[in-house]
């Protein structure tokens, strides 16, 4: 397929990010060099305030870079007005969220049908595939179910069955297992490690080094900065 | 791409759902503002309609009428009444009058039929009076342009003194004393029934005294039941109701100079009445439409303050949908089109309460009030309407959400 052919399908130069909490500014993200290959297992680490959640952010094209550039699959998407962002995260981008995210009043079916509802595909094929992503989780048995009436772990199977079903290039996860014991949390890792098996290009963040020796490559921020380089 | 208004609808519909109870209580005044205005604007066109029953039962909307002026003080000369002569010049000027009835009465007259007797009203009447109160004899004939150059004794009876002076029997062809005068009936006038429809102390047939009336040729009324008598009171049909305002001012004006500029005579038209009436009831109607208004006003504004308390507790979902690639106006479109759904919900209630109120209360007041189709089309377009205005700022701040800043919110 195409999208494998390119082999760097996330690179960034000098990345930096600057908020504003009233009359100060704080920087972010002083300058973040990042390439990510695709197929890629990858983990960034950080302690709290240490910018790896902006990273994330702007990574997903939830947020804009202040300066610098950032490519996804070889689109300068920085230089993208947000409304163009919003189907690059739709098609390109699936998001797992350490609280899962799910939509409480909707069934699980609909929940994953979400990003394909976006798409604009119709209600049929939607969901046949929204059913197919599910089964392929193991949560063929609870179409009709509302999130509140499922475990962390099947939540979090939800999420993922959500984040993959519009064929995503990158699947970003933040804190996966944050949330969840430890027999869910690894369920879940074991979810991502057959995902990324199966071709699938995966960044997660996390804080845990239990949870990011999953990886292939451990990426540590430290104050706005990429603090190790190229760790395996 | 943003998604299609189906798919916002049903967004809308399920939300709604979901919502049962906030959603019932956010619609409460849209369903108020809309049962009131349609509530009145039933009541008005019922109104109207009756009034329209009411003036065409006296006549119909051409009638215009000329009586003593009670305004007039009568210490500075003149009388309310015209002389044969003094009609027939007013005649001359007005050929564009369908039909006069100039009129003389006797109102306590005395009839008399073998040993029975019967008091009430005997008015002096040319043929055109048929027109003019657009009443027909049901048996007989009426006063004919013959009587009317013969003084004939004859005399057309209304349906109760018919009934009341005969006991049973036919009246048609019988000679009765009036006055001390034998005239033959020649005819009964069809009785004359109406009924207000507000009921209460005006309840009953409110032309009961018409049908207690008898007819006689004006001629003979004026040479031998009251010699000597001038002509007190004057019907004018006119040909349609443009004309009867214009032939009403030109009577008006012809009669002032007959009476050499004395206001002797009041001269007034069904026309100038319905305006009356209509102005009248605007007062009644602006008042109700503004209180709908108000209403409305009100429900949008607690429609507005509820869909923004809404978006402040599903911040969070409208972050997930944002970052799963809701465009911005695919979230702007998802709140408009629920506010509207809930809106035009309120309005559909509001047709239904409003029809169930209606009917509640004309069967109570024996009111007469018309629900038009028409209305509930206004009604529907009002609330979506109410839904469109109120919705936009909700909306406009749900779709301008930071997707970071709303996924952070708990």
């Amino acid at each position: 397929m195409e999208k494998y052919s390119i082999m760097e399908i996330i690179k960034t130069n000098a990345l930096i990010k600057d908020y504003s909490l009233g009359k100060v500014k704080v920087r972010a993200l002083s300058g973040i060099e990042l390439s990510i290959d695709s197929g890629e297992f990858v983990a960034i680490m950080g302690p709290s305030g240490s910018g790896k959640s902006t990273l994330m952010h702007i990574i997903g094209c939830l947020d804009s870079p202040t300066e610098g550039e950032y490519y996804l699959d070889g689109d300068l998407v920085s230089e993208l007005p947000k409304k163009a962002l919003a189907d690059i995260r739709n098609r390109k981008i699936g998001f797992v969220f350490q609280s899962f995210n799910l939509l409480p009043h909707l069934n699980i079916l609909k929940n994953v049908e979400l990003p394909l509802m976006y798409s604009g595909i119709s209600t049929r094929q939607r969901r046949d595939k929204a059913r197919y992503i599910l089964d392929s989780v193991g949560l063929s048995d609870r179409l009709k179910h509302k999130p509140n009436e499922l475990s962390g772990g099947q939540r979090q199977r939800v999420a993922i069955a959500r984040a993959i079903v519009n064929d995503p290039f990158i699947l970003l996860a933040d804190e996966p297992t944050g949330n969840l014991d430890t027999q869910a949390g690894g369920d879940i890792l074991e979810i991502f490690a057959q995902l990324h098996k199966a071709g699938h290009t995966v960044i997660m963040v996390t804080h845990d080094p239990k949870v990011a020796e999953r990886a292939d490559r451990i990426i540590q921020i430290q104050d706005g900065l990429i603090a190790n380089g190229h760790l395996a | 791409m943003a998604i299609s208004l189906s798919e916002s609808l049903y967004i809308g519909i399920s939300d709604i759902l979901t919502r049962k109870l906030r959603s019932l209580i956010t619609i409460l005044g849209i369903v108020l503002g809309v049962m009131c205005i349609m509530v009145v604007l039933a009541i008005i066109s019922g109104m109207n309609a009756s009034t329209m029953e009411w003036m065409n039962e006296r006549g119909g909307v051409n009638k215009i009428q000329i009586w003593r002026n009670w305004d007039y003080d009568f210490r500075q000369g003149g009388s309310a009444t015209l002389s044969l002569s003094e009609l027939n010049q007013l005649r001359q000027q007005i050929p564009e009058a369908v039909a006069i009835n100039p009129s003389v009465a006797i109102n306590d007259a005395k009839l008399q039929y073998r040993g029975f007797s019967y008091r009430g009203a005997v008015l002096g009447v040319f043929p055109d009076m048929q027109i003019v109160e657009n009443w027909y004899p049901q048996q007989g004939r009426f006063v004919s342009e013959i009587d009317l150059r013969e003084n004939s004794n004859v005399i057309v009876l209304g349906s109760s003194v018919a009934r009341d002076l005969f006991k049973g029997q036919n009246p048609m062809g019988r000679r009765i004393m009036v006055q001390g005068q034998i005239l033959e009936v020649i005819g009964i006038m069809d009785s004359k029934n109406w009924e207000n429809p507000g009921g209460g102390p005006w309840s009953g047939n409110m032309l009961e005294y018409m049908n207690q009336q008898c007819f006689v040729p004006l001629s003979t009324m004026m040479h031998k039941l009251k010699a000597g008598s001038e002509i007190s009171s004057l019907q004018v049909t006119a040909k349609n109701p443009e004309d009867a305002l214009n032939l009403q001012n030109k009577i008006n004006m012809l009669l002032l100079r007959i009476k050499n500029g004395r206001a002797v005579f009041r001269v007034s038209s069904a026309q100038e009445m319905m305006q009356q009436m209509k102005q009248n009831s605007l007062i009644f109607t602006t008042i109700f439409i503004m209180i709908g208004a108000i209403s409305l006003f009100v429900g949008g504004i607690v429609i507005m303050n509820i869909m923004l308390a809404s978006i402040k507790e599903r911040t969070r979902e409208i972050g997930v949908r944002l970052a799963i690639g809701a465009h911005r106006m695919d979230i702007f479109v998802q709140f408009m089109v629920q506010t509207v759904l809930i809106t035009a919900l309120g309005g559909i209630l509001g047709i239904i309460l409003g029809y169930l109120i209606l009917d509640l209360v004309s069967g109570y007041l024996q009111m007469p009030m018309l629900a038009e189709p028409r209305m509930i089309l206004v009604a529907l377009l009002v609330s979506v309407g109410v839904g469109l205005i109120f919705g936009i700022t909700p909306a406009i701040k749900a779709s301008n959400l930071d997707p970071v800043v709303a996924l952070r919110e708990e």
